[in-house]
């Protein structure tokens, strides 16, 4: 039943949880920091030095790396009261499911928005680290250039082979486990963190020559990215397809490409991936799954030659 | 040289189809998107897709119900034609992403699953776990990328759009857009440029949507002259995680499967929830709407926690507003299957196991159901006629919007897992019409001269390099962000007075006296987020403006627009007599409500970035207003008077068959 | 990083099948051949006799015993160093961020392999004839258990040699386990743990031969060692001199001298190296 509602002061406070050192109500340590420090490495554009800087915000409950970041745009002043250039950094969705804001934090591969401060802070109580990440080249500060990342999709044929987008009734039926067994695989958020944090994927990077055109450079940066490994994730999205009805129809142009350079023989089974992956994709099984079609492909091509 | 050329700005489910559909049709496509298109904030709906499917039709179900319950569940204020038409191509779309091999749930023999969303009785929506709208826009973005190694797709990624190019006759021929690495600016000659850039949560701070949800390209094709159509109709979503930096959005489909809303029946019940007994609980939804339950239109139930919370002083906590969520009593098996993304998020962010202790939540701002003003052609059998280039277009020709930034689709209200139909209904509905569109344009746009794109070039250039330079200004672009945000949310969300809104309006203009005082922290020329930030939110006052002064000047109630003064409460008379005739009086109310009131708001930008706003009738002729009842008390009562009037207008037969009360579905 | 040319040589065109090729070599034949050395090593335990006899047999290959060893032996093992050094070369190991036992696991592989290539060139640079010319060739198959006794003797080189011999068991058996995820042998999470226990158990039983060999040299009695090897020796030269077999199968020949040997060599075996040290073979 609807009647009349009374908008009262609380309303502010209520919509947004304007006061957000009530939210959450577990955030009360008792020693509970007035400041949190975080040192950033900083680097202005692609092939400057870095440097580190250093900040001090206020700190409040239930914060993340994101609200840290955030504050540190908004004050744009150095701990020792410098004025500075905010740190430039990816984010959209703050929920950990577009996959911008990854970055090394404390050291190690993780999403910013889901890297609550309370909990960083337990790691290393005095200082919180920042950095970008390692195996992509740097655009300014935290912010990298991952099209590595989605060029090694194009790699896979990481899609569906349809036809087109006319009406052809429904998909194929699918039985509920190999639903179950897909979905995990799609939920593959492309933030990078199973690329960092391999010891065998290797940082490209490229530099635009002036006398080159912005296709040119891409076609020459494409090409250098196809020699190289290409991950964790665009393994497991072949694996994704390849066990899809209608993506396995393309199977041997996946497994080609699997198997060409770059390809799954790159992975040294450091198993780095599966245990930084925020989605808890079972990347090595994808890996693993990828090795066993390969050695079955492989077989059958010097047979069926 | 006569290959027509499509711009489309955003890679989100509406961008993506239109693009995909585009490129399949033999159309050269440049996407522009301020993140790569995977990124895009249509991964943040979760619940799923509304489609009638073999299951509901066998139930009863129907397009033509669909699109009753959406209209119903809109207050009746879209145009009908385009709603038809989507809920006719409901199945198709569904079956189209089952085929490019969206993981849907299934159900044990291998078919779709279905679940049950808000504002409806039927099972109508497919989903894929709680991360649909994320497994939605990874199957167009895999067909886009299949389409780019393809050439007929040119990514832009990083890339701001910042004007439309129009001709002397106000045709649009392209688009300025802004690089945001190097912030090189750039021309993009088009022959229809569409414009797929979501909604604008952000004019309220923190809400559910992504940081890219400025608003901003909007409020720019606004400025250069297109129309804003309903911009006072937010959504605000019943159930949200509330966060310093956002408020995490938690699915309906916690609710379709099972969750039920409650709060303690003392009020800041210290007890742990899970210790305190059935009794001493207030399942308010589920009391006051015996029919729909916790299934309730979103703006109902938003207004409901919110009333709990702040007029009956029952709010779980006492110095935060929040209500519990509950679904403790759903097999975790279950809920691991159908709900697993959401959970974590709410595991993740809090910290607490939702599986275990019932979440609290509390609404936050979601979704725009105004938009961009579009046009359409109206087809003889009540729908749309496919391939008309006015489908979709703005006042402005050769400018198109579609997905949340146009204003069509959800009326005052939008049902849950509509949006994810209308988006993608959007952008493969209107790909043919925009290539009839190009052919209309004359000359291509790629054999304009130069002189065409270079006066808009140098005027964004120049506004750029001002903010540059401006550094004499003492106002923070973020205090200020913070504050229209903590305003906006005050005044224009659940509950709005016409008093509040005068004032808000005024300090709005001051807010944006302040905004050009603003000195940018970061004078350099490469990604510098600062000055795009500070743009941005300079792009946001004139969307504020025009939200607020439709809220100001539409009085009256009408789904997520809600003014106690105007309120239109239920009859509570006992006496049949007396009980008939307030019910006739009601009925007379509504009606000239609806005859005042039942109005697309226009807004068109006056010279000085005031809104101006004028009302247009609405097609409602395919279903006629009724009123909306979802558990008034009373409703009864009216529901009898009302459809008496109808028999006797001759027009009963519609509203009946369109009567809420379906006698085959099942919850 | 993986090619540096930006043509594609032949390494990049065959990269999938020489990585491939690369891990079966670690395991058909080189792998093969370290468990039968472990072992063959082992019997010494046996007593110098027994582990006499096993080279003997080896060495009956006569001039087979060349190409055998190179083609099933020294080139897959070069191959295999070749092609590891490269991954390595390629790789950037992380285990300071990232201590996951898979990583560890992964630096440990990579590692030891560098330790086992130094440490098998060091080997058969000190025992193989093929190091005479630089001071090594230092075994004789003649005097199979002595000479090697002899060279394994000094505390130093029998450390050198645990670090060597644990570091080859252990990329061997890692290195089966990874073997059959690159191969896709076990692809849940579930069969890898089965896997790994099952590479743990085959470590720790060649750790078990491998250190078992090196403290069964250093047990031996060199003196009473090379009087067995020596007897055994006539009996062979008697045998290839034309004489009646004193048993069927000369390869198998074991004089009774053989077997009254063998209880001197037991008693040892308990108490652990120092016995064996005082009669010094120098």
């Amino acid at each position: 039943m609807i009647r009349s509602v009374e908008s009262t002061g609380h309303h502010d406070g209520g919509q947004q949880s304007q006061s957000p050192d009530v939210a959450g109500g577990n955030g009360h340590a008792d020693a509970a920091p007035q400041v949190v420090r975080v040192r950033i490495l900083r680097q202005d554009a692609p092939g400057e030095e870095s440097y580190w800087e250093r900040f001090e915000i206020p700190y409040v409950a239930n914060m993340n790396v994101i609200s840290i970041l955030q504050q540190v745009a908004a004050q744009a002043k150095s701990r020792d009261g410098r004025r500075v250039a905010p740190v430039a950094w990816d984010c959209n969705c703050l929920e950990e499911v577009c996959g911008s804001c990854t970055m090394l934090i404390n050291g190690r591969t993780r999403m910013a928005c889901s890297a609550l401060v309370d909990r960083l802070l337990v790691e290393s109580a005095d200082e919180i680290e920042l950095r970008p990440m390692s195996k992509f080249p740097v655009v300014r500060d935290l912010v990298v250039d991952r099209g590595r990342l989605f060029h090694s999709l194009e790699r896979v044929k990481a899609w569906v082979p349809v036809d087109g987008s006319y009406d052809h009734g429904p998909g194929p039926r699918i039985a509920p486990e190999n639903q179950e067994d897909a979905y995990p695989l799609a939920t593959c958020i492309s933030c990078g963190c199973c690329l960092e944090a391999c010891p065998q994927f290797t940082k490209i990077e490229a530099v635009r020559r002036e006398d080159e055109s912005a296709d040119e450079f891409e076609a020459r940066r494409n090409a250098a990215f196809d020699k190289g490994f290409v991950g964790a994730h665009a393994i497991s999205q072949a694996m994704l397809f390849n066990g899809h009805p209608t993506g396995k129809m393309i199977a041997d142009e996946r497994l080609t490409a699997l198997t060409s350079q770059g390809g799954i023989q790159m992975c040294g089974n450091a198993q780095n991936c599966v245990a930084v992956c925020p989605k808890s994709i079972p990347l090595t099984r994808s890996i693993a799954r990828a090795g066993r079609a390969a050695t079955v492909w492989a077989i059958r091509k010097i047979f069926d030659r | 040289m006569a290959q027509p050329r499509v711009l489309v700005i955003g890679g989100g489910l509406a961008g993506l189809s239109a693009t995909m559909r585009l490129a399949e049709l033999g159309i050269n496509v440049d996407l522009v998107s301020l993140v790569p298109v995977k990124r895009s904030h249509s991964v943040c709906a979760q619940g799923g897709i509304n489609s009638v499917n073999s299951l509901t039709r066998q139930q009863g179900d129907s397009e033509w119900k669909h699109f009753d319950d959406t209209v119903y569940g809109g207050d009746f204020l879209q145009h009908q034609p385009p709603v038809k038409e989507m809920a006719d191509w409901g199945p198709r779309i569904v079956d189209l992403m089952d085929r490019l091999g969206v993981p849907f749930n299934r159900t044990p023999e291998g078919f779709r699953d279905q679940r049950r969303f808000g504002g409806t009785l039927f099972k109508r929506t497919a989903f894929a776990g709680a991360t649909t709208g994320q497994q939605l826009l990874y199957s167009l973005d895999e067909q886009v990328r299949r389409w780019e190694v393809e050439g007929k797709v040119k990514k832009w990624e990083f890339w701001d759009f910042l004007e439309p190019v129009l001709d002397d006759a106000g045709r649009c021929r392209g688009a300025i857009c802004q690089d945001l690495v190097t912030m090189q600016f750039r021309a993009f000659p088009a022959d229809a440029v569409i414009l797929a850039t979501g909604g604008c949560g952000l004019l309220y701070g923190r809400s559910t949507m992504s940081m890219v949800c400025t608003g901003s390209a909007v409020s720019r094709a606004y400025r250069a002259g297109a129309w804003y159509g309903n911009g006072e109709f937010i959504q605000v979503h019943p159930t949200a995680i509330p966060g310093a930096d956002k408020l995490r959005l938690m699915s309906e489909s916690a609710r379709g499967e099972g969750g039920r809303v409650w709060v303690p029946k003392t009020p800041h019940d210290p007890r742990d929830p899970r210790d305190i007994p059935e009794s001493e609980r207030s399942y308010f939804l589920e009391e006051r709407y015996p029919k729909y339950g916790n299934l309730v239109p979103r703006d109902i139930a938003t207004r409901e926690i919110f009333d709990i919370c702040t007029n009956e002083g029952l709010s779980v906590e006492k110095d935060r507003l929040c209500v519990y969520l509950d679904l403790t009593h759903v097999p975790r098996e279950t809920l691991d299957r159908k709900l697993g993304g959401i959970l974590e998020i709410y595991e993740k962010f809090q910290g607490v196991d939702p599986r275990v202790v019932p979440m609290k939540i509390f609404p936050a701002v979601h979704y725009s159901m105004g938009g961009l003003w579009v046009d359409y052609e109206k087809s003889s059998s009540g729908g749309l006629v496919e391939g008309s280039p006015r489908n979709q277009q703005t006042n402005i020709p050769g400018l198109y919007a579609i997905g949340e930034c146009d204003y069509q689709y959800h009326g005052a209200n939008r049902l849950g897992a509509n949006s994810l139909l209308s988006c993608i209904f959007s952008g493969l509905f209107c790909a043919p019409g925009v290539i009839a569109g190009c052919d209309a344009g004359g000359k291509k746009a790629a054999e304009e001269s130069s002189r065409l794109f270079e006066s808009g070039l140098r005027r964004e250039e120049e506004r750029h390099r001002a903010l540059l330079v401006r550094t004499a200004g003492d106002e923070n672009p973020y205090d200020l962000h913070q504050q229209l945000g903590n305003l906006m949310t005050r005044v224009a969300t659940v509950v709005r007075r016409n008093e509040q809104l005068v004032a808000a309006y005024a300090e709005v203009c001051s807010l944006e006296e302040r905004w050009r005082r603003c000195a940018v922290s970061d004078s350099g020329n490469w990604t510098n987020q600062n000055v795009v930030f500070t743009k941005s939110l300079g792009d946001m006052f004139p969307l504020a403006k025009l939200i607020l002064k439709g809220a100001l000047q539409r009085d009256e109630c009408r789904g997520a627009h809600y003014k106690p003064d105007f309120a239109m409460p239920g009859i509570h008379s006992t006496d049949p007599a007396e009980k008939r005739r307030e019910a006739e009086a009601w009925c007379d109310r509504f009606e000239a409500s609806t005859r005042r009131w039942l109005k697309s708001t226009v807004a068109k930008c006056g010279p000085e970035g005031e809104p101006e706003i004028s009302y247009q009738d609405i097609d409602t002729s395919l279903m006629p207003p009724r009123p909306r009842l979802y558990g008034l008390v009373g409703g009864e009562e009216i529901e009898e008077v009302w459809k008496e009037r109808q028999r006797a207008a001759g027009v009963g037969g519609d509203a009946q068959k369109g009567s809420p009360a379906y006698a085959g579905a099942t919850s | 990083m993986t090619a540096n040319d930006p043509s594609q040589s032949f390494f990049a065109r065959h990269q999938f099948l020489i990585y491939r090729l690369f891990s079966l070599a670690g395991l058909m034949p080189v792998g093969a051949f370290l468990v039968v050395h472990l072992l063959t090593n082992a019997s010494v335990l046996a007593g110098p006799g027994v582990f006499q006899s096993r080279v003997d047999m080896i060495h009956s290959l006569g001039p087979l015993l060349v190409p055998i060893e190179w083609a099933f032996i020294f080139l897959p093992m070069l191959f295999h160093a070749v092609v590891g050094f490269v991954i390595i070369a390629n790789g950037m190991p992380n285990v300071g961020s990232y201590a996951y036992v898979g990583n560890v696991r992964y630096t440990l592989q990579r590692a030891t392999g560098m330790i086992a290539f130094v440490f098998i060139i060091w080997h058969i640079t000190q025992l193989h004839w093929l190091g005479t010319p630089f001071g090594g060739g230092r075994f004789d198959p003649h005097h199979a258990t002595s000479s090697a006794a002899v060279v394994l003797r000094p505390l130093l080189i029998t450390i050198l040699y645990a670090v060597g011999i644990l570091s080859t068991v252990f990329h061997f058996s890692n290195g089966l386990w990874t073997l059959g995820i690159t191969w896709g042998l076990w692809t849940s999470p579930a069969a890898m743990r089965r896997a790994n226990l099952i590479s743990i158990m085959l470590g720790v039983l060649l750790g078990g031969a491998g250190l078992g060999a090196l403290g069964g040299m250093r047990r031996v009695d060199v003196e009473q060692a090379r009087a067995i090897e020596n007897r055994m020796d006539d009996v062979k030269r008697m045998l290839e001199g034309g004489e009646a077999p004193l048993q069927g199968d000369p390869s198998h020949g074991r004089s009774p001298a053989v077997h009254t040997s063998e209880p001197a060599s037991i008693p040892v075996v308990p108490t652990s190296g120092s016995a064996a040290r005082t009669p010094s073979g120098g």
